[in-house]
């Protein structure tokens, strides 16, 4: 047991690391996301500013060209956080008990009878869910690393990394449900005490 | 016997849904392992082509592409930054000494902050944390009843639901595909009625019940005069700076709702600098629970999606449809019983769970009874409101136990939120017997009767065929333009 629950501290940690990469996308997204609805409306303004001043316009033109080049790829570089926020976040929201939970039945009963949910729900639902979107998404990802994919969006990114967060999301939380499966046995098998137990909201 | 099961999948979908929900495992995974179990029975029993699982990378990929799903971790963010960058106490030590020499003052001062509060930001938590850490220990210091006081707080936190920039609107319109600028007009005369109500019932307790609400005493109004107008400026002006950062560059058209949230967060951190309270510290531990709801969240989706890809292929939406439209009373019974329906539901699931399971199981049916879809995502969106007020979901009360001193018991928490509450379904009726509350704020489309349609039609003029009618020309026998059906 106290191999199997080295592993699961071990698979803690790979979530964790991943979760940190998310926790970062965040604030990227939004500051990226700021600069290009400040960029497109502030870029005009300036570039009407350049128009008195020759030498600033000719700078500012460069930034401008720069920018609107590559606009697309900015865009969707937005949505490519997102997807590496939710997917390499999910395992460690597995981790600290974040995913909600209709808790009619869950609250009410004992923690032995919630550790026995989680195990049953881990082994037949969450596991094969795992399963089932990795062997659908990692073909996906195949062809467009195969053919190279790019965006159908002028100066867009190309399509292979965020096609790759879809099924490495789901390995880390087909591992990170191994992990909680485990944390599940021993604590019905010995006295181990799962660290983020279940808090029933306002008594 | 299979036969059976083959023609009513749908309904037992249905029940195996509420079944498996029940037990209690994560939502998210429950509803995909709903979707598995049945669609892997309906493949095996030849419902489903083996490869119908396939379908489901364009639904992951459609999730994480959407563009408006980003608003959701950028108005979290922003909440999460505003709770803590000290502008609701500027707005609530000014408003307080403002009204506070009237009975009911400091409630008057918190319901109109709650309202500003909703303006800026999109999360309940923010606004609700926010004015109970800073009104509940002033209010209760001047007498006021602590049920009360406790409902007052977690009812004017819950504002921000309805008012725009609201979360809840933006993810509802993405569900109903209606855009999300059209949500936030509809819900400016919701916004106001319920501001309003909730004035209105301080002003009747403070005449009926003064000892709930009592005015401060002289010696608490420190503030008059000029002071207490700089006071006052110091909480509206950047309030009214970021209401225009969010909500007018959404109106004007100038930003998408996601690049407004995403302003929004740059405002509300460029307001804690200067109010010296950015550390690293609050803005990590921001990052950090945004992360985590945005992903509890997207996997909600993910799991309806696989739910309801899998409902919708053994012919759920018909059978919903068939049960929903046949009831009595056509548009209204639907929006009677639909109401209902989602109140119930909000004791149970969460609002992003009705808002991804159930509402795109009705919109179809509200399309067509010709019910106005902005109508009812406002409408939905007053309804489920009331689920912040009450347990086990009531994040409102959640959130104000968690800040509330131990000497506050969850009784009186529970108790106070009663009146509100009823406030909150007295709105809902409102917006059902009075629609124009919602559309009179909406662009009304081109409204044409027959007599123009025709008309129009009859000027139309296609290069080459004479006009219809007029003889010669290039005017091909048989050609008259075939008789158009309008509404």
């Amino acid at each position: 047991m106290q191999g199997l629950l080295s592993i699961a501290r071990g698979i803690d940690r790979i979530s964790k690391v991943f979760s940190l990469i998310a926790i970062w996308f965040v604030l990227l997204a939004s500051l990226l996301s700021a600069l290009n609805a400040f960029v497109r409306y502030g870029l005009n303004a300036f570039l009407d500013l350049g128009k008195s001043y020759p030498s600033l316009a000719k700078s500012l033109d460069g930034i401008a060209r720069a920018y609107s080049d590559n606009s697309n790829g900015f865009l969707e570089g937005q949505w490519y956080m997102f997807a590496g926020m939710v997917l390499f976040g999910a395992a460690w929201t597995l981790k600290v008990n974040e995913h909600v939970r209709v808790d009619l039945v869950y609250g009410a009963v004992s923690e032995r009878t919630r550790t026995w949910i989680d195990l049953i729900g881990g082994i037949f639902f969450l596991v094969p869910f795992c399963i089932l979107m990795v062997t659908i998404t990692w073909p996906w990802f195949y062809d467009a690393w195969r053919i190279n994919e790019g965006s159908t969006n002028a100066g867009g990114l190309v399509r292979w990394p965020v096609k790759l967060v879809l099924p490495v999301g789901f390995v880390l939380l087909l591992m990170q449900a191994i992990s909680e499966i485990i944390k599940c046995v021993a604590a019905l098998t010995s006295n181990y005490v799962r660290e983020f137990a279940y808090e029933k909201p306002l008594q | 016997m299979i036969d059976i099961i083959k023609n009513n999948m749908a309904p037992i979908m249905f029940v195996g849904l509420i079944f498996f929900m029940l037990i209690g495992y994560p939502a998210a995974f429950s509803l995909a392992a709903v979707g598995m179990i049945f669609g892997y029975a309906a493949i095996s029993m030849g419902l489903f082509q083996p490869d119908f699982f396939g379908n489901m990378t364009y639904q992951l990929y459609s999730i994480i592409s959407n563009d408006l799903l980003l608003a959701i971790p950028f108005f979290t963010l922003m909440g999460a930054i505003l709770e803590r960058c000290g502008l609701a106490e500027d707005l609530l030590e000014g408003f307080g000494q403002l009204f506070g020499s009237v009975r009911g003052g400091l409630s008057y001062a918190v319901i109109i902050v709650g309202a500003v509060l909703g303006a800026i930001t999109g999360t309940v938590a923010a606004s609700v944390i926010a004015m109970g850490v800073i009104s509940l220990p002033v209010m209760l210091k001047y007498g006021y009843s602590v049920r009360h006081t406790t409902g007052v707080i977690a009812a004017s936190g819950t504002i921000t639901q309805l008012i725009p920039p609201s979360l809840v609107l933006v993810v509802l319109a993405d569900v109903m595909g209606k855009s999300v600028g059209d949500m936030y007009k509809g819900a400016i005369g919701p916004s106001i009625i319920q501001i309003v109500l909730f004035l209105v019932y301080v002003f009747v307790l403070s005449i009926f019940k003064p000892k709930e609400v009592p005015a401060l005493p002289p010696e608490a109004r420190v503030l008059r005069g000029a002071p207490l107008l700089w006071k006052c400026a110091k909480g509206m002006i950047p309030s009214l700076v970021l209401i225009f950062l969010v909500l007018g560059t959404i109106f004007m058209g100038l930003a998408t709702p996601t690049e407004a949230g995403a302003m929004g967060v740059v405002g509300a951190f460029a307001l804690a600098a200067i109010n010296g309270r950015l550390t690293w510290d609050l803005t990590w531990q921001g990052m950090d629970s945004t992360m985590r709801l945005s992903a509890m969240v997207a996997f909600i989706l993910i799991g309806a999606r696989v739910f309801s890809l899998v409902f919708q292929g053994v012919g759920g939406g018909h059978w919903i449809e068939a049960m929903l439209s046949g009831l009595p009373g056509g548009q209204m019974g639907f929006l009677i019983v639909v109401n209902l329906f989602v109140f119930v539901l909000a004791f149970f699931l969460d609002f992003f769970e009705i808002a991804f399971i159930v509402i795109p199981l009705l919109v179809p049916v509200a399309t067509k009874l010709n019910i106005d879809l902005v109508w009812l995502g406002v409408l939905l969106c007053a309804n489920i409101q009331t689920s912040f007020m009450h347990p086990p979901f009531g994040f409102a009360l959640f959130y104000l136990r968690g800040i509330a001193p131990p000497s506050i018991k969850s009784t009186d928490i529970y108790m106070g939120a009663i009146p509100w509450l009823f406030l909150q379904i007295a709105l809902v009726v409102i917006l059902i017997v009075w629609p124009e509350s919602v559309t009179y704020w909406l662009d009304k489309g081109t409204v044409m009767n027959q007599q123009q349609v025709d008309d129009a039609l009859k000027n139309i003029i296609i290069p080459g065929i004479g006009a219809p009618g007029a003889p010669g020309g290039f005017g091909l026998p048989g050609l008259d333009p075939p008789p158009i059906k309008i509404q």
